[in-house]
């Protein structure tokens, strides 16, 4: 017999009470509205008439119930972004598959995300995008829940996970386009494909975090660096793309912290045999959240940096692309951002500027600017105003303004820091 | 050969006694109040952590890395449940990669599958009512009854987890639940006067609260549950506390408090500013939080 029954004489009012409460609650039907009305109004009355010291019930009352909502259906919500646009020329440089393209109103995305637990060993997570002209399977895998050795391991379609900007999707973006380093380095929908990762929680007494994964090198919108919409069949791990990550985290107090990563990503491209195409990518992402007090602010620096190379018939063509952005949440409802983003022109080996058949017209810097206000209504729903200017340096430049509305139904979703 | 057998066993006793005599129950609770039942419950067979602190507001928690680090290493996670975490918790569980506290395994604790809950929707329900919880109201530690149920379900699941220290668990939980009930007995005592009184909250988290002490909240000042308050909403929360003739607002310290204080000071109404949790960082109990609490509902509520 356990100590714990043995010991019922002292705390079976409790034990007995939970015991008899849990029995109750889940044999209990629901009430009815009126049934509960009546109720009420007699609880009320009785405590009127009770002295003003009356004791409170030894236990919670019965009329409550326990329990909640068993349901073996997965969790599911439906984000829906829209867009009203306009642009000084309508020949703009906009990359991102989400992003407002044309003057008037865009839909950016719509889209279904469903999850569940598997069995006890995955979970199963899929992001559906669905648009005017078709549906994309933007993620799609699964993720193990109990390999040894804190490892985890993802298998299908998902987002690469280089850098900090990659893997997230748009509703979660401080902007209402995504920064054109992803467009020009991995493409629209950024790096994304079939295939595996396998992730390490080192047992270091800070978060570090391996990251290896190898996916499908093709894809015009996904690996426009590597093979992009060049077929090609697989026949080792040279026709795949590879990536590596090491994340790091540092809670610097509880109101500040730090997350920096630093990535690579290889694999083939299709300008003559065995030539190779690298990314390197470090980012930087430094949050202030007081916590400690109450408040609303939140303030956060994010800066990521993309460094490629890619061998071509006698050179190899480089080039840097990067962005920053703050934002500042400055109350309940409120927050504005500003993001500089900066892209090189193409270079070779010796240092000067190249033609890059990918962009052949990307023949100076590229910089560009943009300013955010957002309203949120509430958790579900978000306004947001937006004004770029974009600077090619071989054109002239690009004025945007979008104002865009998200509403998001269904299951609450788990935000990553 | 025997020696070097013996010396052998020697050195791995040496090595390996004292780490499996002082190993500890890891516990990783969501919330501080959790925690300090944990804390007590475990005494010095569990090492416990919070991962919200006590002046967070627990629906709103970062889902930073380091609390996956911390969650790849428990043996028994606690949780509000109720949907409280649902923001935030399932990233950080996905990412441990810790088999033991993932949904339905041995060290995974709903504690609010241990509690009778409040407000569990009898009709359809939807966002248009807030962000609403729809398995009923998860602020169930603000009633020290309810507790009783916590601390006897938290010390059977360390037991079932680490027989080796039952019996330490027994006495310990045993030992809370008289300490409890010696001081539900003084804290009902001294807010005694205060059944029936008209208090206004922040956000719907006090029914608890009230449900034990007799309390009535008329008001909310949040329109809904996760809805930020607008000046219409104000207006009509100041015309009902003084119809109603309320004595107070109550509400967590991590809520903003500047609309609260305008009520309260226009309606004739005390503001009163609770701890949303036990300070479990610094080592506050949950008996000694509840005593701070009472102590300031006391102060605006009972009548001298």
């Amino acid at each position: 017999m356990s100590h714990f029954r043995l010991a019922a004489s002292s705390i079976a009012a409790p034990w007995a009470l939970f015991v008899a409460g849990t029995a109750h609650a889940q044999a209990a039907p629901s009430a009815p509205a009126n049934d509960l009305d009546d109720i009420k109004a007699a609880l009320a009355a009785d405590a009127k008439s009770k002295p003003a010291t009356a004791a409170p019930a030894e236990t919670p009352p019965a009329t409550t119930s326990s329990g909640g909502i068993q349901s073996l259906n997965p969790d599911l919500s439906l984000i829906a972004d829209f867009a009203a646009a306009a642009f000084s020329d309508e020949q703009h440089l906009q990359t991102g598959a989400h992003d407002p393209t044309r003057n008037g109103f865009n839909l950016q995305a719509l889209e279904l995300s469903l999850g569940a637990a598997v069995d006890p060993y995955f979970r199963f997570d899929s992001h559906i995008s669905f648009e005017l002209e078709g549906v994309d399977v933007e993620e799609a895998y699964g993720t193990t829940l109990g390999l040894p050795f804190r490892l985890q391991a993802r298998l299908g379609q998902f987002l690469n996970r280089f850098g900090r900007i990659n893997a997230t999707h748009p509703h979660v973006w401080s902007f209402s386009d995504q920064p054109f380093a992803l467009g020009r380095v991995f493409g629209a929908e950024g790096n994304k494909g079939l295939g595996g990762e396998l992730s390490w929680l080192t047992p270091l007494p800070w978060y570090v975090e391996l990251v290896g994964s190898t996916m499908m090198a093709g894809g015009a919108e996904t690996s426009r660096s590597f093979l992009g919409g060049e077929e090609r069949s697989v026949h080792g791990p040279k026709d795949l793309l590879l990536l590596a990550a090491a994340k790091q985290f540092f809670p610097l107090s509880d109101n500040w912290s730090l997350a920096w990563g630093m990535s690579g990503a290889f694999g083939p491209n299709p300008s003559g045999p065995g030539n190779r195409s690298a990314v390197y990518g470090s980012d930087v992402y430094l949050k202030y959240r007081p916590i400690t007090t109450e408040s609303a602010l939140v303030a956060s620096l994010t800066s990521e940096w993309f460094y490629r190379r890619r061998q071509v018939p006698g050179d190899i063509v480089q080039d840097v692309s990067s962005y920053s952005e703050l934002f500042v949440r400055f109350a309940q409802r409120w927050a504005t951002a500003a993001r500089y983003e900066y892209g090189s022109a193409p270079f070779g080996v010796s240092g000067a500027n190249i033609a890059d058949a990918l962009d052949p017209e990307w023949t100076a810097a590229r910089q560009r600017v943009a300013l955010a206000l957002t309203h949120y209504p509430s958790e579900f729903s978000r306004f947001r105003l937006q004004v770029s200017r974009d600077m090619p340096g071989w054109r002239d430049g690009i004025w945007a303004g979008f104002l865009t509305a998200e509403l998001a139904i269904g299951a609450h979703g788990a935000h990553g820091f | 050969m025997l020696q070097k057998l013996s010396l052998f066993s020697l050195v791995l006793l040496v090595l390996l006694a004292p780490s499996a005599a002082t190993a500890k129950l890891e516990v990783v609770a969501t919330t501080p109040d959790l925690a300090a039942i944990a804390r007590d419950v475990g005494g010095p067979d569990a090492h416990v952590l919070a991962l919200a602190l006590a002046s967070q507001d627990p629906h709103f928690v970062d889902a930073k890395p380091h609390l996956a680090l911390a969650l790849s290493k428990a043996n028994l996670l606690l949780l509000t449940g109720a949907g409280l975490e649902v923001g935030w918790l399932p990233t950080l569980l996905t990412g441990s990669r810790n088999p033991d506290i993932q949904t339905g395994g041995a060290g995974y604790l709903d504690c609010s599958s241990l509690v009778p809950l409040l407000e569990v929707p009898s009709t359809a329900v939807d966002r248009s009512h807030g962000d609403i919880h729809p398995q009923g109201n998860p602020h169930y530690s603000y009633d020290p009854r309810r507790v009783d149920a916590l601390a006897v379900g938290i010390g059977k699941r360390m037991a079932e987890l680490d027989p080796a220290h039952k019996s330490g668990y027994f006495l310990r939980t045993k030992t809370l639940l008289e300490g409890l009930r010696t001081a539900r007995a003084r804290w009902e005592a001294r807010l005694g006067q205060a059944r029936g009184q008209k208090v206004i909250a922040y956000h719907n988290s006090l029914p608890y609260l009230a449900d034990w002490l007799g309390l009535e909240v008329v008001e909310h000042v949040e329109p809904k549950p996760g809805i930020p308050p607008n000046p219409s909403h104000i207006a009509h929360v100041l015309e009902r506390a003084r119809a109603d003739k309320v004595r107070a607002i109550v509400q967590q310290a991590y809520y903003p408090s500047g609309t609260s204080k305008l009520i309260a000071d226009k309606a004739g109404a005390m503001f009163v500013q609770i701890p949303g949790y036990p300070d479990f960082a610094q080592g506050q109990s949950y008996t000694a939080y509840m005593d701070d609490l009472v102590t300031k509902l006391a102060k605006a509520l009972v009548v001298r």
